[in-house]
């Protein structure tokens, strides 16, 4: 079944220059689509991504008026964090100085009493307390909205719902047991031919959609024939795209001959509807551009300092002459549209300021070198047991993206599809596949057939299920069964986890596999993925016998979101395969020699061991242990006890932040209830994933150990003093912090926008279309985003909308070098997307590093440029 | 199969039309689309070029970003052709980032590029 029509190639008798022209307009204009991933391959990412080219304020204004997306939380909100004592007095102060490049504490006038009036108080008036208008409305400029703003008509509904149901029923091929007619013609031809016969729309509907042109290239063309200009022509498509943004950017996915094609039917569509109630004339003409009057009072300069002044209980003959003009000077540069940005700011102000206040400023004491090493994923979840491990003792751990620089498409034994395992930064550079070990090739065989047998009764059942006729025939078929199952997981869902568990070990024992990286990499590219891992982290300075190569995935039950928890660095899948490949690499001998030749020396009696913590349950298991040498066994004990001990530690943790706090039990209790969650089907709320994360630091552990960062921190591991030439710096910057900055937007604005950005409550969603993606109850456009309980709770936000920090020790005048040289960081820094702060050692005062590349000290009553 | 920027009808080769455009790694696909819709036979790809813009020194290589390194997409189409290729690609930078340079350019079998 093809989606589309027959690839945008030229037709004979084709028109070469308008096609081309048509595939750059719809190119262009879907710059400004999110991003979208299958559930099974969910990737965190920027929905604002098309606008990174534009400072934060301005894409973020730009997308508001697109796609109706609040760009920050809602003023109220933030006046409420600020009366809660969240956002501080001097925070507010910092950052609308900032914004409006004037000294707050310059005197504009005195106060009835005598003291001075500073412009700051006025401002900080005007924030607090200032007239909040409501938003502009969305001034849609496809042709339905148009005429439904001119006649009250509802052709933009109907264009979306007919839109809505036909890709769905493409994109996931048979819909509601019913398959549309025509499938191979593609998606407009299928929609055309069907449409032209449908009772349902008006005769005289019927008879323009039949008449419509039957290439989509044709019809979209023709549908763009009233654009004056291709600025005129690229809005209105803009505007048909972002209508649907989930569909559009499951399309965009597929290529612009599929926007192309989805195009061809809104538009044809429209035009019909539009055509038959009269209006096409009107709305085509320039006028019909028009945007209905904003009703709010414009809430101007004079009024705002009136306003102000009332606040602090002066008057306007308590100014200076110059003094109001300050500050109505200051009111312009900061229009009201722009206030929620300088809230923004001073919310970050707050939470990054106590974390640089909270890093240490020592230099660490010598200590013996400890038994175990352990390397964990950047997620700000590895944090938390990064933390617990250490404090359990003789583990030191080190922080790097979790795919462990094996950029591979990844087979299972089973013989699966290779997936990529890799950031999606980067294309899988070699195709790797798990084998039998030696001598265990019968074994693994019989694995399988069970592994096999499992899944099949799993995805048999799910299948039926999730079909709209199936369920009927299942609940005839095995509803004896699927009853008092139901009620076992829904009762009882941690014995449930665990009957079930033991009986996938029955059919499913752990079999004697490896991945062996001999065969697919060169000897010269398993080098160079060792030395970039050791000497990025230091992790073989360490010194231990023993060192855990760890990757992160998340068990949970019936949650289409699950890959959203798993690891993004692994392109969105469990991360055990990469931990493997690295561990296996490491430990080879000739890597090792090489290595050596090259200064990278790692100690004979050091072996690598992959391990995989699950972040729903905070286990840890140790993978291939049967290629463990005797010489180690008596140390991977003593690890898994050190593991055990800090995975429950960390589990009481994180049980406080669930809904309702921990329970009121010992920590054997609370530990078991935090891993129910895993095995509960029933639970929208496994895990917390990554909410809360807000800052990326790069720097030795020395950093930041014993410090509880509170699971909100990116750390990779950074010896500045081995990097002089900053290659190790521009890696992490490029690539980890990139998908970091993702990670964050992609929280960052399922919170402030969940209506558009988000995906709602996980309550009411349906996986749709194969696993495309959830829709909210029966139909409408595709979720982006993620789902309400990734960030919040009941009515509440739980995760704090918060930009990036990124925190260096390293030399700023290195970090200069590597942004300058690096298009991607230049804009990231300097849009505003991600914050830099820096210092160069620990006897150093942090740094922050301003958007235009200057320096300025952090402390934010220094506005002198240092550097 | 063989060029030159040696100059058109020199040698005997054939005159054609070469675009090359560099752009950021995420917008390959994009010009790719353009060239197919075009009716482009084929083409050159040399990702991670390094260079200094307008807007700042652009890396070369990195390590673990395809997308953010540019890529130089060069092809040689027929004369007749080319306006069509640059009107496409010119719409597509109106609002991307990205440069184009055309050349007149001689090939030794026209029938490849047709």
């Amino acid at each position: 079944m093809s989606l589309v029509a027959p690839a945008l190639g030229p037709d004979a008798g084709d028109d070469l220059g308008a096609t081309a022209r048509l595939v750059a307009l719809v190119r262009r204009a879907a710059a400004v689509l999110p991003t979208s991933w299958p559930l099974e391959t969910f990737i965190a990412t920027n929905p604002l991504a098309g606008f990174e080219d534009l400072p934060f304020e301005e894409a973020g204004l730009r997308a508001h008026g697109l796609f109706g997306a609040a760009p920050t939380l809602p003023e109220p909100t933030y006046r409420r964090l600020h009366a809660a004592g969240t956002i501080s007095d001097d925070a507010l102060r910092w950052a609308v100085g900032d914004a409006v490049g004037s000294a707050t504490g310059t005197v504009v006038g005195s106060r009835p009493q005598g003291r001075p009036l500073t412009l700051g108080d006025l401002l900080v008036a005007d924030l607090v307390h200032g007239r909040v208008p409501a938003p502009a409305p969305v001034a849609a400029q496809t042709l339905a909205a148009r005429c439904d703003r001119l006649l009250g008509t509802e052709v933009g509904r109907s264009v979306d719902e007919e839109a809505s149901w036909w890709v769905a029923a493409l994109v996931g091929g048979r819909s509601g047991g019913w398959d549309p007619p025509d499938l191979d013609l593609g998606l407009y031809r299928s929609w055309r031919a069907a449409s032209g016969l449908d009772r349902r729309l008006p005769r005289a509907v019927r008879r323009l959609l039949t008449a419509a042109p039957a290439d989509p290239r044709h019809a979209l063309r023709a549908g763009l024939d009233w654009c004056a200009d291709d600025t005129t022509a690229g809005t209105f498509l803009q505007h048909h795209l972002v209508a649907l943004p989930g569909w559009a950017s499951l399309l965009h996915h597929r290529g612009t001959d599929a926007l192309v094609d989805y195009l061809a039917l809104r538009v044809t569509l429209e035009r019909a509807l539009v055509t038959t109630v009269g209006a096409l004339d009107r709305v085509t003409a320039a006028s019909g551009a028009l945007v209905p009057p904003h009703t709010e009072p414009v809430v101007t300069g004079p009024v705002r300092l009136a306003d102000a002044l009332a606040r602090v209980g002066a008057t306007g003959a308590d100014l200076t002459p110059d003094g109001r003009q300050h500050i109505l000077e200051a009111f312009d540069r900061l229009p009201v549209d722009r206030r929620p940005f300088v809230w923004l700011a001073a919310h970050e102000r707050g939470y990054r300021s106590a974390l640089l206040g909270g890093l240490r400023s020592t230099e660490p004491a010598p200590r013996p070198a400890p038994r175990h090493a352990a390397v964990f994923c950047i997620d700000p979840r590895s944090e938390g047991l990064r933390r617990h491990l250490e404090s359990v003792g003789d583990v030191a751990t080190f922080g790097f993206a979790g795919f462990f620089a094996v950029a591979m498409a990844y087979q299972d034994a089973a013989g699966g599809e290779a997936t990529p395992r890799c950031p999606v930064l980067v294309e899988p550079r070699v195709l790797l596949g798990e084998r039998p070990s030696d001598g265990a090739v019968e074994r693994v065989a019989r694995d399988l057939r069970g592994r096999r047998v499992a899944a099949g009764a799993h995805d048999g059942f799910h299948e039926a299920k999730d079909d709209l006729v199936g369920p009927y025939a299942l609940a005839d078929a095995g509803g004896w069964v699927a009853g008092p199952l139901a009620v076992a997981r829904t009762l009882a869902a941690g014995t449930y986890g665990r009957v079930r568990a033991a009986a996938g070990r029955a059919l499913v024992p752990g079999s004697a596999t490896e991945l062996t990286p001999g065969l697919s990499l060169t000897l010269d590219e398993q080098v160079l993925l060792a030395r970039v891992l050791l000497t990025s982290t230091g992790l073989h300075q360490a010194g231990a016998r023993l060192v855990l190569v760890c990757g992160h995935g998340s068990t949970t039950e019936n949650n289409p979101y699950r890959s959203a928890l798993d690891c993004g660095a692994c392109g969105g899948h469990r991360g055990a395969p990469n931990a493997r490949v690295a561990a296996a690499v490491l430990n080879r001998e000739e890597v090792r020699r090489n290595l050596d030749e090259r200064g990278v020396v790692v100690a004979d009696d050091t072996w690598f061991v992959a391990g995989e913590h699950d972040t729903a349950t905070d286990e840890v298991t140790l993978l291939d242990q049967h290629l463990v040498p005797v010489s180690h066994r008596a140390d991977i004990d003593d690890l898994q006890r050190r593991l055990g001990s800090a995975g429950r530690a960390l589990a009481v943790e994180r049980a406080g932040a669930f809904p309702g706090g921990p329970p009121r039990s010992g920590p054997r209790r609370t530990v078991a209830a935090v891993r129910r969650r895993s095995v509960d089907w029933a639970q929208v709320l496994p895990e917390w994933g990554l909410a809360g994360n807000a800052a990326f630091v790069i720097g030795p552990r020395s950093l930041t150990e014993g410090v509880d960062l509170g699971r909100r921190v990116f750390l990779h591991s950074y010896d500045a003093e081995a990097d002089a030439g900053g290659d190790a710096l521009e890696t992490i910057l490029t690539a980890p912090m990139v998908v970091a900055q993702w990670i964050n937007c992609q929280y960052y604005f399922s919170s402030v926008a969940p209506d558009v950005f988000g995906a709602g409550t996980k309550v009411v969603h349906n996986v749709t279309a194969g696993s495309a993606g959830v829709v909210a109850g029966p139909g409408g456009d595709l979720c982006l985003g993620l789902p309400w309980q990734s960030v919040g709770w009941g009515g509440e936000l739980v995760h704090e909308p918060l930009r990036l920090l990124t925190v260096v020790e390293a030399p700023p005048a290195r970090i200069d070098a590597v942004v300058e040289r690096n298009q991607v960081l230049r804009r990231l820094f300097g849009n505003g997307w991600v914050a830099l702060a820096a210092r160069e050692g620990p006897d150093d005062s942090w740094h922050e590093r301003r958007r235009d590349g200057t320096w300025r000290t952090w402390d934010g009553s220094d506005l002198q440029e240092e550097s | 199969m063989t060029g030159t920027t040696s100059g058109t009808g020199r040698h005997g080769l054939s005159p054609m039309t070469k675009v090359e455009v560099v752009v950021r790694g995420e917008d390959v696909r994009a010009v790719e689309e353009v060239f197919a819709a075009t009716g482009v036979r084929g083409f050159t790809g040399v990702t991670g070029v390094s260079g200094l813009g307008h807007d700042g020194y652009h890396q070369g290589r990195l390590l673990f970003n395809d997308r953010a390194v540019l890529t130089l997409l060069l092809t040689v189409v027929p004369e007749e052709r080319a306006d069509t290729l640059i009107d496409g690609l010119r719409t597509l930078f109106e609002e991307r980032s990205g440069v184009m340079f055309v050349s007149d350019v001689g090939v030794s079998r026209p029938e490849y590029f047709r």
